[in-house]
């Protein structure tokens, strides 16, 4: 099915030579050139059946597939900014080994927190994706009991999925924190901690620089969940992240600012 | 007659537990709710909604709870709804209070939630309905 390294299509003569014109191109404007953005956006979406492929080779190992896909997206999008055309190399050959670093990071920020069994690390992954294909068919998030007629399992096995889900290690944050400042973010800042949205809240000098403290990412989910009305599947779909994340990322930083709160 | 309980599809289901006011059993009840609000059927995203508000209601109730006391967590599913109650007794005597981040995030998480005081016990009350349309 490949035909070169991480190869998953074959390339005709016309991508090829646009592929690189494109880096040609990107060799000569400046960091901050605007035109940057339109070549760089055209050289990702033009390699992301490789982060597709690459990814898949990890498909069973506790993660959803969308989320591997976008932090390997990351690695692609490192590796666009510092190739070096005048280095000769091909392209794919320099970015494969960028996109599994940053795969491979993902798993090693987000190591087990318990001993999880195998099966059950594997069923939390298909529990994972297969959440995510479903809320694509359905337009909305599934029920356990759809997630276990769809996986041919028991509506226990899927709650024991979300469990062992939550029980991730939480050592994650400075490695999230590191993702944000190169994803562009969707929602841009239009998420501030306002007045407006405090209003309800006493002690809101207390709370506001709890929150304005988060990282991006963490302070949207919060933001959008609590103050805007968005459902955990919104949010997912803003941010272009699992719900599960979501879940995650809302369960932990709610944990963090009740603690927070209580020390303060 | 002895037809099995569960196969009566109207009888509400029931569950109860009691455990020490201490946070290490903050996980046991979040484990519960996911378990009942998959009995009612709720999607993905409506059940992680309804671990955290557990999370939140018996974190309330325990900060204000003297030593020894127990926390009770009720849970009832009927159809496609969900009513949790959390009660424990209280060194206030007070309902929480109103104009908190904890009870902002509280109600945004369920659909609804009452407070009642009685004899120095709080109990928050928690009702949740299914959002959406889900085929049986």
């Amino acid at each position: 099915m490949t035909a070169g390294p991480g190869r998953t299509t074959r390339w005709g003569d016309e991508q090829r030579r646009r592929e690189h014109a494109l880096l040609e191109q990107l060799s000569t404007l400046d960091r901050d050139d605007p035109r940057r953005a339109a070549v760089r956006d055209e050289l990702v979406t033009m390699h992301l059946p490789l982060v597709h492929h690459l990814a898949r080779r990890y498909r069973d190992r506790g993660e959803s597939s969308d989320d591997l896909v976008q932090v390997g997206t990351i690695g692609l999008i490192k590796a666009v900014d510092r190739f070096d055309i005048d280095r000769g190399a091909e392209f794919s050959t320099y970015a494969t080994p960028t996109i599994l670093g940053e795969i491979k990071r993902h798993f090693r920020d987000r190591a087990w927190a318990m001993k999880v069994p195998r099966r059950l690390q594997e069923l939390t992954a298909q529990v994972a994706t297969r959440s995510d294909e479903l809320t694509r068919d359905l337009q909305r998030s599934p029920t356990v009991r759809e997630l276990a007629e769809s996986l041919g399992v028991t509506t226990d096995d899927i709650l024991d999925a979300i469990e062992a889900r939550h029980a991730y290690s939480t050592a994650s944050l400075d490695a999230d924190r590191d993702d944000d400042a190169e994803r562009p973010s969707p929602i841009g800042d239009a998420l501030g901690v306002d007045d407006a949205a405090l209003e309800a809240v006493e002690y809101r000098e207390t709370i506001r620089p709890l929150l304005e403290a988060l990282p991006e990412r963490e302070r949207q989910i919060v933001m959008l969940r609590f103050f805007h009305e968005r459902s955990q599947s919104q949010i997912a779909e803003e941010l272009g992240i699992s719900q599960m994340h979501v879940s995650r990322l809302l369960a932990r930083t709610l944990g963090q600012l009740r603690q927070q709160l209580a020390d303060s | 007659m002895s037809e099995p309980v569960t196969s009566h599809p109207g009888a509400p289901d029931v569950v109860t537990v009691t455990f020490s006011a201490d946070t290490r059993n903050v996980g046991l009840a979040r484990t519960v709710a996911a378990a009942m609000a998959a009995r009612a059927d709720l999607p993905l995203d409506q059940l992680e909604d309804v671990r955290l508000a557990v999370d939140e209601a018996v974190s309330q109730v325990i900060v204000d709870a003297p030593d020894g006391a127990d926390v009770e967590c009720s849970f009832v599913v009927q159809g496609t709804e969900l009513d949790i109650r959390v009660s424990s007794a209280s060194i206030s005597g007070r309902p929480p209070a109103h104009d908190t981040f904890s009870w902002t995030v509280l109600t945004a998480l369920v659909d609804d939630v009452t407070v009642t005081v009685d004899a120095g016990r709080v109990t928050l009350a928690l009702r949740i309905s299914r959002q959406v349309a889900v085929e049986a």
